[in-house]
Parts: C-alpha cells; sequence; structure tokens
C-alpha cells in the first residue's frame, strides 16, 4: 500500500522527516551549547527512537511509505518499509549512545571543550546523512547523502588534531573522493542508458548488457572503496588507530555498512542474476575475513585488533551476494535474513567493543595489548563488556552473530556452496584466535600495576547496555526478521 | 553553435588540463585550474545551463581557486609550500594504481561507446554532444594518470579535481543538460569545493607539522 505520490503528506511521513531532520538541529545547537552531562543527551534525543518504533508499527500494519518531492523541477524519492525502518532505528540508538558516551569521554580524555564542540554538528550532519541513505529511492538523493556521509566521517576523524590523525585523514579523504568519482560515473552511465533515477525506474528500464554491467562494477567499485571491503580497506586501519573513541564506534558500526547497504539495493534491482560477479564479490568478502582475521591476530595494539576485526567481519556480508544471486526462494530468504542480522549484531557489537577498548585504554593510559597485563583486576567491568560483544563476533550462542551465521550456514548448506562453509568456520576460529589472545594479555598478572585513571560510570554503562544489547538480539530476532519476512526482497 | 567551435572549446579544455596537470611550478598549475573552471563554466551556459555555470565559476574557479592558493601558502606567510614540485617518481604501489586507472579507463570508453547506440537520443543532438564525450574521456584519462602518478598532495588534488570535472563532462555528453544532470553535478561540485578545502588546510597543516607535503612514510629520511 503506497500513498499517491502527489497527496498532501501523510502524518506518518511528517514524522519521519521530523526524525530525519531533528539531529542536525540538534547537533547545531549542542555545538553552541555543549552538553556537559549525559543524561540530558539521553533525554533529548530519546525521543528520536520512539517516533521510528511508531513509524515501524505503522509499516507492519498498513505496508511501506513512499513519497516523492519536488524540487525546481527534480523528483527526488523516498521509501521507507521494514527494512530502512529497522536500520533507522538501529542508527539512531547506536548514535545516542556515541553521542552519550562522548560526552564522558569528553570529561575523561581531558580533550578542551572548544576542540570538542565541533564533535556535535559533524555527529548530526552523520546522522541526517546515514537516515537519508536508509530511505532513499533515488541515485541523486543517494549520491547526495553517501558524499555528507563521507565528509562528515572525515572531519569527524581529524578533530584530535594530531600528526597521525592528519595523515590517516588526508588518505581517507582522497580514497573517499575518487571513490565519489567512480561512483559518479556509474551514475552517468545508466542515466545515459535509461534517463532515470529513481530506484524503481531503473530496475524497470535497465535491461541486463554490457553497458548495466559496467555502470555496476563502477558503482560497486566506488561503494567498496567506501566500505573497506577487501582490496580497497587499507586506509581503515590508521584511521581509527588515532581517532576518538566515539567516533571510531560510529565508523566501525554504521559509516562502512551504509555503503553495502546501497551496494546491495542496486545490485538486487540492476543485475540480480549475475551470478559469476556475486561469486566475486563472495570470494572478496572471503578473502576480507581471512585476511583481517589473520591481521587481527597480529596486531600489538588494541584498537588496531577491533580495527582489523572490522576488516574480518564486513567479509561476512559479502557472502549474501553469491547467495541470493541464482539461488531458491528458501536459500534466498535465509541469506537474506541472515545478511542484514549480522549487520545489525556486528553493529552494536562493534561499538561496544571499540568503547570497552577505549574505555581500557584511557584508564590504563596505554594502548600496547602486552600492556594490558593485571587489567583483569582493576578493570574487570570494561573486559566483561569487551568478553560480551567478542560473544557476538565469535558467533556463540545466544547473540545475533550466532543466530546471524546459523542462518547463513543453512543457506550455504542448502544452496551447495561449500566453500562459504568453510570460510564461516575458519572465521570463526581465527575471531575466537584474536579475542582471546587480548583475554590472555589482560589476565597476566605478574606485572608492576600503575595507576588506573576512574572514569566516569556512563561509559562502561554505555558500552555494557550496548553489548548486551548485541547479546539479546540474538534471543529477539523473531520480530525484525517477521518484519523483513513480510515484505520480502525488492 | 557550429561543431568546429565546440571542437574548438573542447582541446582548449584538454590542452588547459594538460598544462594544469603537467606543470611542475605549482603556482602557473592553480592558474591553469582556475582557467579550466571558467572554460568548464562557459560550456555550462553554451549547454543552456546557466545557473550550473555560475555555480561552476563561484564554487570551482573561484572558490576552489582561493583554496589551492590557500593551501600553496603566501611566500610572505608562515611555513610556505615550496613552490616546485621536487618530489621523486619510483614507488612500491605504482603498479597497482596503475591498473586500476587503466581498468577505470577501458571501462568507461567501452560503456561510453556502448550508450549512445542503445539511447534514443536524436540522431543530431547526438553529433554535438561527442567532441563533449572525448573531450571528457581525454580529461579522465589525464586526471587519472595524473592521481596515481603524482605523490605531491596539491597535484593529487588538481588531478582530483580535474578528474571530477571529465566525469561531469561525461555526464553531460552522456544524458544531455538535462534537470538530472545538472543536480548531480552541482552535488558534484560541492562536494569537490569542500573535498578541496579539506585537503588545501589538511595539507598546510601538514606541512607546518613537519615538512611534509606526500602521504610516503618518511620520504626524507630515506636519501
Amino acid at each position: 500500500m503506497s500513498a499517491p505520490l502527489d497527496a498532501p503528506p501523510s502524518v506518518e511521513a511528517v514524522v519521519l522527516w521530523l526524525a530525519l531532520l531533528a539531529p542536525p538541529l540538534l547537533g547545531l545547537a549542542a555545538w553552541r551549547l555543549p552538553p556537559r552531562r549525559m543524561l540530558p543527551v539521553l533525554l533529548v534525543g530519546t525521543p528520536l527512537p520512539l517516533a521510528t518504533l511508531w513509524l515501524l508499527h505503522r509499516v507492519s500494519v498498513g505496508g511501506g511509505l513512499e513519497g516523492a518531492w519536488s524540487l525546481a523541477g527534480l523528483r527526488l524519492h523516498w521509501h521507507l518499509d521494514g527494512l530502512a525502518g529497522l536500520l533507522l532505528l538501529l542508527t539512531q540508538l547506536l548514535l545516542l549512545a556515541s553521542a552519550a558516551y562522548a560526552v564522558g569521554h569528553r570529561r575523561a580524555a581531558a580533550v578542551p571543550e572548544r576542540t570538542f564542540a565541533l564533535f556535535w554538528p559533524l555527529l548530526g550532519g552523520l546522522a541526517a546523512a546515514l537516515g537519508l541513505i536508509w530511505v532513499a529511492a533515488d541515485l541523486l538523493t543517494l549520491y547526495a547523502a553517501l558524499e555528507l556521509m563521507g565528509l562528515t566521517a572525515v572531519g569527524m576523524m581529524l578533530l584530535p588534531g594530531t600528526g597521525e590523525a592528519l595523515l590517516a585523514g588526508m588518505r581517507y579523504l582522497l580514497y573517499a573522493l575518487v571513490g565519489s568519482l567512480a561512483w559518479l560515473l556509474g551514475v552517468a552511465l545508466l542515466l545515459g542508458a535509461t534517463g532515470r533515477l529513481d530506484l524503481a525506474g531503473l530496475a524497470a528500464a535497465s535491461e541486463p548488457g554490457a553497458v548495466t554491467g559496467i555502470a555496476m562494477a563502477l558503482l560497486a567499485a566506488g561503494l567498496l572503496l567506501k566500505a573497506a571491503i577487501f582490496p580497497l580497506h587499507g586506509w581503515l586501519v590508521p584511521v581509527h588507530a588515532s581517532a576518538w573513541t566515539p567516533v571510531s564506534a560510529l565508523h566501525g558500526a554504521l559509516v562502512v555498512k551504509a555503503s553495502f547497504f546501497i551496494l546491495m539495493q542496486l545490485w538486487q534491482r540492476l543485475v540480480p542474476e549475475a551470478v559469476a560477479a556475486a561469486w566475486l564479490l563472495g570470494l572478496l568478502g572471503s578473502l576480507a575475513v581471512l585476511w583481517g582475521g589473520l591481521q587481527a591476530c597480529r596486531a600489538s595494539a588494541l584498537k588496531q585488533v577491533v580495527a582489523w576485526s572490522t576488516v574480518g567481519q564486513l567479509g561476512y556480508l559479502m557472502l549474501a551476494f553469491p547467495l541470493l544471486a541464482g539461488t531458491s526462494a528458501a536459500v534466498a530468504t535465509l541469506a537474506w535474513q541472515a545478511t542484514w542480522l549480522q549487520l545489525a549484531g556486528h553493529a552494536l557489537a562493534k561499538a561496544a567493543m571499540f568503547m570497552a577498548a577505549g574505555n581500557l585504554v584511557l584508564a590504563d593510559g596505554v594502548s600496547r595489548l602486552t600492556d594490558l597485563a593485571g587489567a583483569c583486576r582493576q578493570l574487570p567491568l570494561a573486559l566483561m563488556t569487551f568478553g560480551i560483544a567478542a560473544v557476538t563476533l565469535m558467533g556463540l550462542p545466544p547473540s545475533a552473530g550466532f543466530t546471524a551465521k546459523w542462518l547463513l550456514l543453512q543457506a550455504a548448506i542448502l544452496a551447495g556452496q561449500w566453500p562459504w562453509v568453510v570460510v564461516l568456520v575458519v572465521g570463526t576460529l581465527l575471531t575466537a584466535t584474536y579475542v582471546f589472545r587480548v583475554f590472555r594479555c589482560a589476565f597476566v598478572e605478574a606485572s608492576p600495576r600503575h595507576e588506573v585513571r576512574p572514569l566516569p560510570a556512563g561509559m562502561d554503562l554505555v558500552a555494557l547496555l550496548l553489548a548486551l544489547a548485541a547479546l539479546g538480539l540474538g534471543l529477539g530476532a523473531e520480530w525484525p526478521l517477521a518484519l523483513l519476512r513480510e515484505e520480502g526482497m525488492p | 553553435m557550429s561543431l568546429s567551435g565546440e571542437l574548438l572549446a573542447a582541446g582548449l579544455l584538454v590542452v588547459l588540463a594538460a598544462s594544469c596537470l603537467l606543470d611542475r611550478y605549482l603556482p602557473r598549475a592553480c592558474l591553469a585550474f582556475i582557467a579550466f573552471a571558467l572554460l568548464m563554466a562557459l560550456a555550462w551556459w553554451r549547454l543552456g545551463a546557466p545557473w550550473l555555470a555560475l555555480a561552476e565559476a563561484v564554487m570551482g574557479a573561484l572558490l576552489t581557486g582561493m583554496a589551492l592558493f590557500h593551501g600553496l601558502g603566501r611566500p610572505g606567510s608562515r611555513s610556505p609550500l615550496p613552490p616546485r614540485d621536487h618530489e621523486g617518481r619510483p614507488r612500491h604501489q605504482a603498479p597497482v594504481r596503475w591498473l586500476a586507472a587503466l581498468i577505470w579507463l577501458a571501462l568507461a570508453g567501452m560503456a561510453v561507446w556502448g550508450v549512445p547506440g542503445s539511447g534514443e537520443v536524436a540522431a543530431s543532438a547526438e553529433v554535438a554532444r561527442r567532441p563533449l564525450l572525448v573531450a571528457g574521456l581525454a580529461i579522465m584519462a589525464l586526471g587519472l594518470w595524473a592521481f596515481a602518478h603524482h605523490h605531491h598532495l596539491l597535484r593529487r588534488l588538481l588531478a582530483f579535481n580535474v578528474l571530477g570535472s571529465g566525469v561531469f563532462l561525461l555526464l553531460a555528453g552522456l544524458a544531455g543538460p538535462v534537470v538530472e544532470v545538472q543536480g548531480l553535478i552541482l552535488v558534484g561540485l560541492m562536494v569537490a569545493l569542500v573535498g578541496s578545502v579539506l585537503g588545501a588546510a589538511l595539507l598546510r597543516r601538514l606541512h607546518a607539522l613537519d615538512g611534509r607535503v606526500t602521504l610516503e612514510t618518511g620520504p626524507e629520511t630515506t636519501p
């Protein structure tokens, strides 16, 4: 069910756009009046996820919403279905958690208030960009939102202002800009071949052929670069090494996944039957799982372990492409659900893990793994949070990671695509290896201890809540999966 | 406008792009870029997109030009960049970049060759746009070459801007100056401007911190 395009906007549409446009305004307000406590941030931010919950309820009752804006002769389309609504909810919860964490982080790390104030408008811009990406239904809106997301992410990474941060940020900026040009060229080819920009029109008007294939290849190259998928992941780890913890958490949890989401949307509409290309993407994903896992096992600093683990875990998402291309409906449904559950579980767990790692590093004043000795006694809560988040990453029951990997395994066996089964098993073993390496270092008690710095209690609490949410998502997966099932795939 | 006029303008664009990317003397390269952007604005105006021409002149030529010169630093100011690019050429990851650039160019060339045949564009409009396509491909090739080849961050920013202009020309050549194309190019111009401003400011800070003008780790320390 959908409203006619030029009807006066429905209540749902008004609520949706208010929820999308509120964060930048709140960000600007927080720039002028930086919040000093976590509670006001939480109180101001909580209505947004509540509004999205209401929208999800409306969507589950009455079907997806869609509409269009007219802007100087341009028609910009948007749509909200169960998947977009769930991702919007996830985004708002993670942004809220990071905002609350950031208040504590500023106090604990003693960042000057003036320097930190710039974080807030950038956070607002990032929130608007992510929200737009989930609901956009034409390539122009997607392009603008993707660029807004990339530039705000670069800006946030630069905020610490150290030489290391500037260098990593510059590399990230150049990669992001070139990736956006590859994307624009792909859009140009599609527009030249079909004359359409809206996704529904493109899906109807584009015919499989060389031009669509090349356009998709260019679009995919740009998006894979921005999503840090295996051979194009070089910028990711240095960028995290010097970034502030709340920024790292948001980046690892959401920013890289938005590019994946766009790629999946376009792939399903333009080249759903391209089996060979889908296997190529699956192969890249497998290499990402292996390479990211191996590098995480070799990394010497705690934040590097977490960042390399992001490279590896993103690989699992790419396995969806071969499992969705030309397979039976049962396999496709399993893979579809597994992918989004893995995305949500990993987003929550990775944000929790970055925050727990940040707490360990900040309280202990050390960043190398071997210097963590004794952390088990002095910082038990942060270490426990790290462990709970790791349960999801390893895919142990009852976490969301377990359910997602279980569904993925079922899909791979049902489709007879055995290579992915091997990848799943090896990836899990590698994850367990690097997680237990961190614990082995933290449980050494022999070394002389230095003082640990007390952190605001909220920082540990936010991280713990996110880690528990990732765990609970595995138990309560029925609700989001049912929403996904109802509407099927594009 | 006659076809020869179009060809002349397209040829001039390519020449300006080349002189911007080949010049080791950076202030002159930046001036060449400003001239290139002004000519782009003229091209948009003649295509019947006056607002786009205005945006290109203000954002592409004026503001990006100011950002680039800010990145260079005035000779009298604190820690200006050396005006000449002295960076050496050998580099280990160059083959990968060359390969990526060649694949990009080959894909774009093949697709551009394929699109007009399948589209339902009128033949006359198609012929009039052909110089745009050729110029776009040539400028994109120059930009890709420069981006893969140069170390110096200011020259890479120039290369990115030229590459972007090539993509814009291809976009206009493939789909005509319709409102969707103008919207895409407008967003692209804004992104390029913000990217250039950010890049130039970063370059200044990096140069002030430890005198570097490239991303390479420690080229000064190795003889």
